[in-house]
């Protein structure tokens, strides 16, 4: 006692330090990293940007992002897009997950075609998705939003049918001596124990949504979205166009980032243990 | 007390991918007494946890079944509550609401109030009150099981199964709840059914530990009673004068079990080198068989089964009845291999295969029972005549004339006939070895003193009784109907190696003589069994003498009435053909009491081995006939003496007159591989 009252520890400075102590690696090779691009890119005939021409050239772009068409707002649309089809493709996902993890018949049935069409790149979807909403009033919007939900939703069947298959024996002999109903079963044991495997699905779906809707938004006319703002950049290629989808590129990183670290953070409150 | 669970007879046979089936449990039998603490001990792999899961439910016996309170048991419930071996608590929920999802589902009828109360109470019952709101991922081992138990007694469960429940806890927290296990037991007479590998924790917890033989075709090698008084304390239990010599026999029998795997493996390890030879053969390997056998009614079945074709009926198309005298010459044929097989008297197989009279010791096995009763005990025409009737007036009447010697004729020294008299004249007061001399002698030999007045009684078969009752040379003082009705008499017996190399010859000659004892009992064929008995190459006796007891009523003395026995000669009603392993067991004591074996410490192992039931369960099978009977029931012989057969060393220390008693370790030499092995050794 004597010793922890001459030197008191304050549990604020404690945090503290530990979180700069855990800082300085990522910062130093950051730094790192941009100062050979500001190397490589000094010279004077150079036509890439470097970082300190990159954030002087887009000081405008980030403060107005949130005007019409600014970069944010385009960035909140491929959000919401995303949102649309994620959701979707959660809600059916988990619910064929369950149905082709509980019955053997659908599971043999329908694994060769999920098999088959889980392994399509989502940007060849977008022909067909495209030419399937046409005639809606919104078509690039919804060929979008289809395009992200059928190249999310099959990480999460799988995941969810193996969940299902994988509930332990000592569960359902739980369930079986309680003689559980169907209903206590599915809410009581087969839901809580399968959610690990979904929230995985749901993870691994987050990353290739993602992925897909900004490609997706290069290809397709009229539908906006930050896919979109890269490739218009790209074609007007004025002078501050490279920094700019430099700008776009990190920010597009980073919300990727963002979105798995939530769903991941989302599945810890769920989840046990 | 009411029998709550009943596991009836039960077979657990599991398909085998190749095509054949594995036996998992062969005829286990037991039943479980309300409010009875009984746990479940053997070698792993030897099928108690599936026998509790056949209990529980979440298996399904293959022939027999489980009857709980009346109904039988055919999927799990929560009037049978489990305590798994892993906890099996749900991660997601707290310690209440794991306990809560039980009490709720299964107590639907209670108001949510009641149901409240419970779960509180039970949570308060294995102290988690602090640890109520946690789930398990933030309890300890010890703790995830108190919760379980919770979980199960909650809802009240009518038997309560336990799967090694402490199994994975430390020593300090496992005695902790053992003593916690017991008081909640105590306090609700809950009944209870455990699955452990743990002598002192089953001695602790039990009424009756219930020891398993090794699987394949396990089943209940013994029941031990454990009778420390109730309530319990570890420490109390442990300084009980019984306990030890109690843990002493469980971890004999365990130490049995785990020699009898070692000889199995070593076997199947043996026979994968042969499989073309022996196993693929679909007939029987051996057509010509040599069976020995004395003279008497008793070898009605061999006679039988040969000259009314049972024999060739499956497959045995060469067997020669060779007759011999005495008994010596047939347990020398049997080992020196001039025989392959013979009919031997009771105590035989058992005395041989341990080695009796300093003899080289040839593991013989018994796969049937040939005849049961069939001997009466004479006395003299002079005993007669003094007024002895009764054992009681032979004691006075001995009593009387010690200068005098007292002489008996006994046909063997293992017969069950000898061992009967002996019991008979002890339980009269007569100490056969001090107040007589017993001599061995053949039967017409005895019938041969007793006129010249060379000896005073006789223990003989038919027709030996009889004719010295029709000569007046003597009196038939009592029949064994009267000792032990329904004794084994006679048996079959082969040497253990030649089992082993002709398994499918021996079942055959198994099913042929079940069928011909299944002839010899209806009294119709009597008449010509008799004429089959007569002819010169067996008895060689006139039929007459033939009859009395057998067709005839039997005439005990010139001056009574003779009188029908309707079960003097006894070859297959009541199961007679099984090989009862508790009368063997009785024979063993016997052997013991007058010293002419010691008896063995591994007494359990013996019998599995010496009274071969996979060879007549697979005969009776195959013939449609219960294929077991119950190893366990007591027998109760004339004089009231009960023998309960799972506790042989306090009815040997219980009789009066008796040897001192040796108890030794039996350990069987090999029987010698078999000879097509020996050969394929050598060329290799």
């Amino acid at each position: 006692m004597a010793t922890a009252s001459a030197r008191p520890a304050n549990p604020i400075v404690e945090k503290a330090t530990e979180i700069l102590q855990s800082l300085i690696a990522p910062v130093v090779c950051s730094s790192a990293v941009l100062l050979v691009w500001q190397l490589l890119c000094s010279s004077a005939d150079s036509k890439m940007p470097g970082p300190i021409k990159v954030i002087t050239q887009t000081i405008g772009t980030i403060t107005g992002g949130f005007a019409e068409n600014g970069i944010w707002m385009q960035l909140l649309n491929s959000l919401t897009r995303v949102g649309m089809g994620y959701v979707g493709a959660a809600v059916l996902g988990i619910a064929i997950g369950v149905a082709i993890g509980v019955n053997k018949f659908l599971r043999d049935g329908f694994d060769p075609l999920i098999q088959i069409l889980r392994t399509v790149p989502p940007l060849a979807w977008l022909p067909l998705s495209t030419i399937l909403f046409l005639q809606t009033p919104k078509p690039a919007e919804n060929a979008g939003i289809f395009l992200i939900f059928i190249t999310a939703i099959w990480p999460i069947i799988i995941n969810t049918c193996v969940g299902v298959q994988q509930i332990p024996k000592d569960y359902t002999n739980v369930a079986k001596v309680l003689r559980l109903s169907g209903k206590d079963f599915f809410f009581s044991i087969l839901i809580p124990s399968t959610v690990p495997y979904i929230f995985t699905g749901l993870r691994i779906g987050v990353g290739l949504a993602w992925l897909a809707i900004v490609a997706a938004e290069m290809l397709s006319t009229g539908a906006g979205g930050i896919g979109a703002y890269i490739w218009n950049e790209y074609t007007s290629m004025l002078d501050d166009s490279i920094s700019k989808i430099i700008l776009a590129v990190f920010s597009v990183g980073l919300v990727g980032l963002v979105l798995d670290r939530f769903v991941g953070w989302l599945g810890s409150l769920v989840v046990a243990e | 007390m009411t029998i709550l669970v009943d596991v009836d007879h039960i077979d657990k046979i599991y398909p085998l991918k190749t095509g054949g089936e594995y036996v998992a449990l062969r005829n286990v039998d037991l039943k479980i007494n309300q409010g009875e603490f009984v746990s479940l001990i053997g070698h792993s792999g030897c099928g108690k946890s599936t026998l509790l899961n056949i209990i529980a439910g979440f298996e399904q016996a293959s022939i027999g079944g489980v009857v709980l309170s009346g109904k039988q048991i055919t999927s799990p419930g929560p009037d049978r509550m489990m305590v798994f071996q892993n906890y099996s608590l749900l991660p997601w929920l707290t310690v209440r609401q794991n306990i809560a999802l039980a009490v709720d589902k299964v107590m639907t009828d209670l108001p949510a109030a009641e149901r409240k109360d419970i779960i509180e109470k039970h949570i308060d019952l294995v102290g988690l009150r602090a640890a109520a709101d946690k789930r398990p991922g933030a309890l300890s081992g010890g703790m995830k099981q108190r919760t379980a138990i919770a979980r199960a007694l909650a809802i009240r469960p009518k038997v309560l199964l336990l799967d090694e429940p402490f199994g994975a806890l430390d020593a300090l927290t496992r005695g902790n709840l053992q003593e916690q296990l017991m008081q909640i037991c105590e306090e609700y007479k809950t009944t209870c059914v455990m699955v452990t590998h743990d002598v002192d924790e089953a001695l602790l917890l039990s009424d009756r530990v219930v020891m398993l033989t090794n699987g394949p075709e396990a089943h209940i090698g013994r029941i031990l009673n454990v009778d420390f008084p109730r309530p319990r304390k570890r420490m109390e239990v442990v300084n009980d004068p019984t306990y030890y010599p109690n843990r002493g026999e469980i971890i004999n029998f365990l130490n049995q079990q785990k020699r009898d795997k070692r000889r199995k493996a070593r076997k199947v390890s043996e026979e994968k080198t042969s499989i073309p030879a022996v196993t693929a053969v679909k007939t029987v390997e051996k057509s010509v068989v040599t069976l020995g056998y004395v003279p008497t009614t008793d070898a009605a079945p061999l006679v039988v089964a040969k000259e009314k074709g049972f024999f060739a009926k499956h497959g045995l198309t060469q067997v020669e009845l060779i007759p011999d005298s005495s008994w010596q010459t047939i347990a020398d044929g049997l080992a020196n291999q001039r025989l392959d097989c013979a009919q031997l008297l009771a105590g035989m197989p058992l005395a041989m295969s341990i080695g009796a009279d300093r003899k080289r010791p040839t593991p013989i096995v018994t796969a049937m029972v040939l005849a049961r009763n069939g001997n009466a005990i004479t006395l003299s025409k002079k005993l007669y005549d003094d007024g002895v009737r009764n054992l009681k007036d032979l004691k006075k009447a001995i009593a009387a004339t010690p200068d005098q010697p007292h002489s008996f004729g006994l046909v063997d020294s293992v017969s069950m006939g000898s061992l009967l008299t002996r019991y008979w004249l002890a339980s009269g007061g007569i100490d056969p070895d001090r107040d007589l001399s017993l001599s061995i002698m053949s039967s017409a030999e005895m019938k041969n003193q007793i006129s010249k007045g060379f000896i005073d009684g006789y223990l003989a078969s038919e027709p030996w009784n009889s004719a010295a009752v029709k000569d007046e040379t003597g009196f038939v003082v009592a029949t064994d109907l009267e000792i032990w009705d329904g004794h084994q008499n006679k048996v079959l017996g082969v040497r253990e190696d030649w089992a082993q190399e002709n398994p499918k010859t021996h079942v055959a000659l198994v099913k042929a003589l079940i069928e011909a004892c299944e002839y010899c009992d209806d009294r119709r064929n009597r008449e010509e069994i008799i004429k089959m008995l007569a002819k010169p190459e067996y008895l060689n006796l006139p039929a007459e003498q033939l009859r009395p007891g057998f067709i005839d009523p039997f005439q005990r003395s010139l001056d009574q009435a003779p009188e029908m026995l309707v079960r003097f000669n006894q070859y297959y009603v009541e199961q007679s053909t099984c090989p009862r392993r508790a009368e063997a067991l009785w024979i063993l004591t016997q052997m013991a009491r007058w010293n002419i074996t010691p008896f063995p410490k591994n007494w359990t192992e013996v019998l599995e081995r010496v009274y071969c039931r996979d060879t007549y369960g697979q005969a009776a099978r195959e013939l449609g006939l219960p294929d077991s009977v119950d190893d366990h029931e007591s027998v109760k012989l004339f004089d009231g003496l009960v023998f309960n057969p799972d506790d042989p060393m306090s009815y040997l220390a219980s009789l009066k007159i008796s040897h001192e008693i040796r108890v030794e370790e039996i350990v069987f030499e090999e029987a010698p591989a078999p000879r097509s092995l020996r050969s394929k050794s050598l060329a290799a």
